[in-house]
């Protein structure tokens, strides 16, 4: 049986979880599982700060409108919860930063890796902005419903995740 | 529907997501970079577990009537470029917008600075989308297989999902999921540099 103070579960297991998470997502929120979107609505927000003239550009204003990316911010939020709880009761620690980045490149300290993680999260958010999605919409969503356009974006971002990864040391 | 009811809703979805993701290992770094490097398979036993569950459900779904489906939009050079520098992008913060969520619930310190790029990521794309947008557009639109085929959505769903499962049972045989844990559940193999103190890539502290 699956419990919450186990400290791993198998991939099928987890997969079976997050692939009925459609059920309420399609039922309740009459939308698909998503993430990239929230950060849109996010950096309006932000932007806004700054520049109040990004509430009248359409692709700003769209996300900081409709109340489906409430729902999906929500959904990012409990992301991060519900890691926090899982990982407490399972009592497993992580480090600072995971030790791949020491093994994997010449990354000695945080400093660097810090570096390293904000380039890497502006370059993951852009492309999947222009792609229109990330690993959960086009690829959980959008597969599975056929989508065409969904299942070209996944070999693309496989294809340069690979591309990327090939040049680290394996570890 | 109310914002709050929505609110309340993602938050209760969020946390059983998060804890999938977290028990899954698949927000581990050394799980996503190891599927990119070939030696870790756990990532793509997942997402084609959750994907393989989604297409039975939406088949249900969709095919009673229940629920209509919402894919997104063809557009061959934003799908494919957005595409490639996408999972780039992947492989340098080693998280996705998800699983970086995940991170900083777990404990990550270092994923407070991957959030802080994504923010700014979509920023400088929602800037540059009234040129990028149009400028890379071009496609079919909203197109499944389904309609290519003219097959009906719930029977290719059905299929799909029996071809994924058996492909899992390969895949489970020939390289079990436990043999990708790693060291304390990190996803980074046993007797790697990273856990060797004399390691090359480990420095003094």
């Amino acid at each position: 049986m699956l419990s919450l103070t186990d400290k791993a579960w198998s991939p099928y297991a987890a997969g079976v979880v997050i692939g009925l998470l459609q059920i309420p997502a399609f039922l309740l929120a009459d939308t698909a599982l998503g993430a990239s979107s929230s950060f849109v609505s996010v950096a309006g927000y932000v932007a806004s700060v700054f520049d109040p003239a990004v509430r009248d550009m359409d692709y700003f204003a769209k996300y900081m409108t409709s109340t489906k990316y409430a729902w999906q911010s929500a959904l990012v939020v409990g992301i991060a919860l519900g890691a926090l709880i899982s990982t407490r009761l399972a009592k497993t620690r992580r480090p600072r930063m995971s030790p791949l980045w020491r093994a994997a490149l010449p990354v000695s300290g945080f400093g660097g890796r810090a570096a390293m993680a904000f380039a890497g999260g502006f370059v993951m958010l852009f492309g999947a902005r222009m792609a229109g999605g990330c690993t959960s919409g086009h690829g959980i969503s959008g597969v599975g419903q056929l989508a065409v356009g969904s299942i070209l974006t996944i070999v693309a971002m496989f294809v340069g995740g690979i591309a990327v990864a090939m040049m680290y040391r394996k570890v | 529907m109310t914002v709050l009811w929505l609110v309340i809703l993602g938050l209760a979805m969020g946390l059983v997501f998060g804890i999938a993701l977290e028990k899954g290992r698949v927000f581990e770094p050394g799980v996503m970079i190891g599927q990119f490097q070939l030696r870790s398979w756990i990532m793509l036993k997942m997402f084609l577990t959750a994907i393989a569950t989604g297409l039975v459900v939406l088949a249900v779904l969709n095919g009673s009537g229940l629920a209509p489906l919402h894919p997104k939009g063809t557009e061959y050079l934003n799908n494919l470029i957005g595409g490639l520098i996408f999972g780039a992008g992947i492989a340098i913060a080693g998280a996705c917008p998800g699983t970086v969520l995940a991170q900083i619930g777990a404990g990550y310190k270092d994923s407070w600075f991957i959030l802080a790029g994504a923010i700014f990521g979509a920023m400088a794309y929602g800037y540059a989308e009234p040129v990028l947008g149009p400028a890379l557009s071009g496609g079919p639109g909203k197109l499944t297989i389904a309609e290519m085929t003219g097959l009906p959505y719930w029977a290719l769903a059905l299929i799909l999902a029996a071809v994924i499962a058996g492909g899992l049972v390969f895949l489970e045989r020939w390289r079990p999921w436990r043999d990708d844990l790693g060291t304390d559940y990190t996803g980074v193999p046993t007797g790697s540099s990273a856990h060797h103190p004399s390691g090359l890539a480990h420095p003094a502290e």
